[in-house]
């Protein structure tokens, strides 16, 4: 199954950086080499707050599919509900997908309701 | 028929006993909304949580021939040297009569404060709160 394609209550993005390293020599100079030429590393946390444990069930079910932090996978257009600017701004910038980075958190609120936390992370 | 109540209406039933002298009573249910607005709505929306149920009462500090006095039972719920166990619930029925037919709403509860006090001029009464534990038991309002 593909990740749950529900609204979040809350999202936070993480644009990530470019890979790069800097040499520094003694007497302070930085010198910095560019690896590649992709972002990645972008961080997405995913709040779903009182839902049915019918759709909280169904985040477990994905992490399942893709063996947990194994498997990049992309993203249903639903996780940008509510985000008006350009779409590729907040999703794993180009030639990255999304893996998870923890385990989808469940935290049963009433019987039947249930608010997920899913943490991850953009990898090439 | 028509019918508005009022205090002469009222009644306080305590582990199944009509309290006697009571002045007052109140009960108040609350329900606790989860919000389940998300990211791209305008308008809030919510889906229930849980529902609590609490409330007061004021009995006068009497007793009648038999020694029989209420208020004092009610305070012995919490004033007391052995402590409150899990068991030491009340039944409460509180009711507005109109001829033969009571409106009730019954609820388990604990008494969670007590006062009561002298003052010259003024009958001495014993003021009482209690919150349910559970769902009501009987509603027929």
């Amino acid at each position: 199954m593909a990740f749950p394609s529900y609204a979040p209550t809350s999202r936070s993005f993480g644009a990530g950086d470019y890979a790069y390293k800097a040499f520094q020599s003694q007497s302070g100079k930085e010198v910095r080499i560019l690896y590649g030429d992709k972002r990645t590393g972008m961080t997405l946390d995913l709040s779903y707050d009182n839902i049915p444990d019918t759709q909280a069930d169904d985040f477990v079910a994905h992490y399942d599919e893709v063996k947990g932090g194994f498997t990049s996978f992309t993203l249903p257009a639903a996780f940008r509900t509510g985000w008006s600017g350009n779409t590729a701004a907040i999703d794993a910038a180009t030639g990255n997908q999304w893996r998870y980075s923890e385990p989808p958190a469940i935290t049963s609120v009433r019987p039947g309701i249930s608010s997920v936390t899913v943490r991850l992370v953009g990898v090439l | 028929m028509a019918k508005v109540y009022t205090g002469r209406d009222g009644r306080l039933l305590i582990d199944g006993t009509e309290q006697i002298k009571v002045s007052t009573w109140t009960l108040t249910g609350n329900l606790e909304v989860l919000e389940t607005t998300t990211l791209g709505e305008s308008q809030r929306s919510y889906t229930p949580g849980v529902q609590e149920f609490n409330g007061s009462a004021t009995l006068l500090y009497y007793k009648d021939d038999a020694g029989r006095n209420d208020a004092a039972t009610a305070l012995k719920k919490v004033l007391r040297v052995d402590g409150v166990s899990s068991t030491d619930t009340a039944t409460l029925r509180l009711r507005l009569v109109d001829g033969d037919t009571n409106s009730d709403v019954e609820l388990t509860a604990y008494i969670t404060s007590v006062s009561f006090g002298a003052s010259v001029g003024e009958v001495s009464s014993a003021q009482i709160t209690f919150q349910a534990t559970g769902a009501l038991t009987a509603v027929t309002i």
